[in-house]
């Protein structure tokens, strides 16, 4: 049960913070 | 396989870590998020034959940004009708239906992209993957609410986060698909629409698998429900077709509305806005910035604020919405006349996180006005004040911004009206949320739930 928790959350949790990061890079530029 | 989309069959069995169940609902929110960010799409569409610009029998861009406003036509209008179907066959099966419409939307599309029929695309994304949107959105509340009895802000939340999420995704994989698709005869539209098509299919079905409802008699360890009734929150159930004859349903109506009304239409303007009222100082590039960090706001508050609804309560959660609104976008003018580029960034982004914080934190409340039995389908119907506000929002910034500049007022202070109509929404949805009180016992339902 553990794992599959562990699993579930790492495959929606990691294209958010792709999402997150990409969407942080482009925001950068307000400061730039 | 009928059966196994049944919600008999995803009773969870003992033992079953509740937390599994908000990730399976954000799989499917993170996926259906993808329709904010369709206006990635909407250049590319119009160069389909000229591929690098627009030729003569491509479509412009007014007839392209139809397919987006059929999808959120249809999604208010399809959670509203499916609502109650979504509560009687259980998340499994309607997660899987809205899958099938979303994925089958893009394929649908794709093909009218094949053909040059304008019309497949509006009914693919407009109509079949609208009708995803709205059963996705709504399939995986009700189950959530029934699993977080004790944090139904906080777990609701982190779903709806996934829908302001899911375009902070959805955006930076379009052009890139685009452009690993794009070949001298193809600018990778079509080619992309498949890809998300199967993409999209794949990712909602991974949340079809692990959702599970719980038992009837199901309760989180060491949880006990209140034994001193609180005024508005409910321990009996109204059912979805009595609901809306409350006047509770309708002042919870206009304060999504006037809350979603008060954000989107800045949502939509952002970069010309930040653009027009520090002409000069700002650039279409950081304006693309201003636009991600709003975007990030509004994803986050989803959570934030809602999770915060767990302690302090719904209607003071849109209080403070409302009253900070006010405050906000009634200094924003000023803020602009000061030139000051941080606090107005800073301003939009506390704005926006309401706006999300809006979305996230309706759910809950309904929970609290009409019980668990049929929330699901009750907030199907809400859903339509996302709608109205769909069109009320950008109508009130785009329009009255026009109507100011033909009129000789500088760019600069053309949004300076529409930020006190918007204090003016902001004070509606406040009273309405101020005259909120428990619904009267003569419509509790008094079947068996």
């Amino acid at each position: 049960m553990k794992g599959r928790l562990v699993f579930m959350w790492i495959v929606v949790g990691i294209p958010l913070l792709w999402g997150v990061f990409k969407t942080l890079q482009n925001a950068m530029k307000l400061f730039q | 396989m009928a059966s196994i989309l049944d919600r008999e069959h995803t009773v969870a069995a003992p033992g079953f870590n509740r937390f599994l169940v908000p990730p399976a609902a954000l799989a499917v929110h993170l996926s259906i998020g993808q329709a904010y960010a369709f206006s990635t799409f909407n250049l590319p569409l119009t160069k389909l034959i000229g591929i690098t610009h627009s030729a003569p029998g491509d479509w412009d861009l007014k007839q392209v940004g139809w397919i987006f406003s059929i999808a959120i036509v249809f999604l208010g209008s399809s959670a509203a009708l499916f609502g109650r179907w979504v509560e009687r066959v259980g998340p499994r099966k309607s997660m899987f239906t809205a899958a099938l419409c979303f994925g089958g939307g893009f394929l649908i599309s794709a093909f009218g992209i094949h053909l040059h029929a304008l019309w497949l695309i509006y009914l693919g994304y407009g109509v079949l993957g609208g009708c995803g949107l709205g059963i996705g959105y709504i399939s995986p509340v009700s189950t959530l609410i029934k699993w977080f009895p004790d944090r139904p802000g906080m777990a609701t939340g982190m779903a709806i986060m996934g829908f302001g999420g899911g375009a902070l995704i959805a955006a930076p994989l379009s052009v890139m698909l685009m452009e690993h698709f794009k070949t001298a005869t193809s600018n990778g539209v079509l080619e992309t629409f498949v890809t998300m098509g199967v993409i999209y299919f794949m990712y909602m079905m991974i949340g079809v698998y692990a959702v599970r409802v719980p038992a009837p008699d199901w309760k989180p360890e060491g949880w006990t429900p209140p034994t001193r009734p609180k005024q508005l929150i409910t321990s009996a159930n109204v059912a979805v077709d009595m609901a809306w004859r409350t006047p509770q349903f309708w002042l919870l109506w206009v304060v999504l509305c006037m809350n979603v009304t008060a954000g989107i239409g800045v949502l939509g303007q952002a970069s010309p806005m930040i653009q027009e009222i520090f002409s000069g100082r700002v650039s279409p590039a950081a304006a693309a910035g201003f636009v991600g960090l709003i975007s990030l706001f509004n994803m986050a508050g989803r959570f934030i604020w809602a999770s915060t609804s767990d302690y302090i309560g719904r209607r003071s959660t849109y209080s403070i919405f409302f009253l900070l609104g006010i405050v906000l976008y009634s200094t924003v003018p000023t803020l602009g006349h000061w030139g000051s580029v941080g606090l107005f960034v800073a301003a939009f982004c506390i704005i926006l996180s309401m706006y999300g914080g809006g979305f996230a934190t309706i759910p809950a409340y309904l929970r609290d006005m009409f019980g668990t039995y049929q929330v699901g389908a009750i907030h199907g119907r809400l859903l339509t004040a996302w709608s109205v506000a769909g069109v009320l929002g950008p109508v009130l910034v785009n329009y009255i911004r026009q109507f100011q500049i033909d009129s000789g007022v500088p760019k600069a202070q053309a949004y300076s009206i529409t930020m006190y109509i918007m204090c003016g929404l902001l004070l509606i949805g406040f009273l309405c949320n101020f005259a909120m009180r428990a619904v009267n016992e003569k419509y509790y339902y008094r079947g068996s739930t």
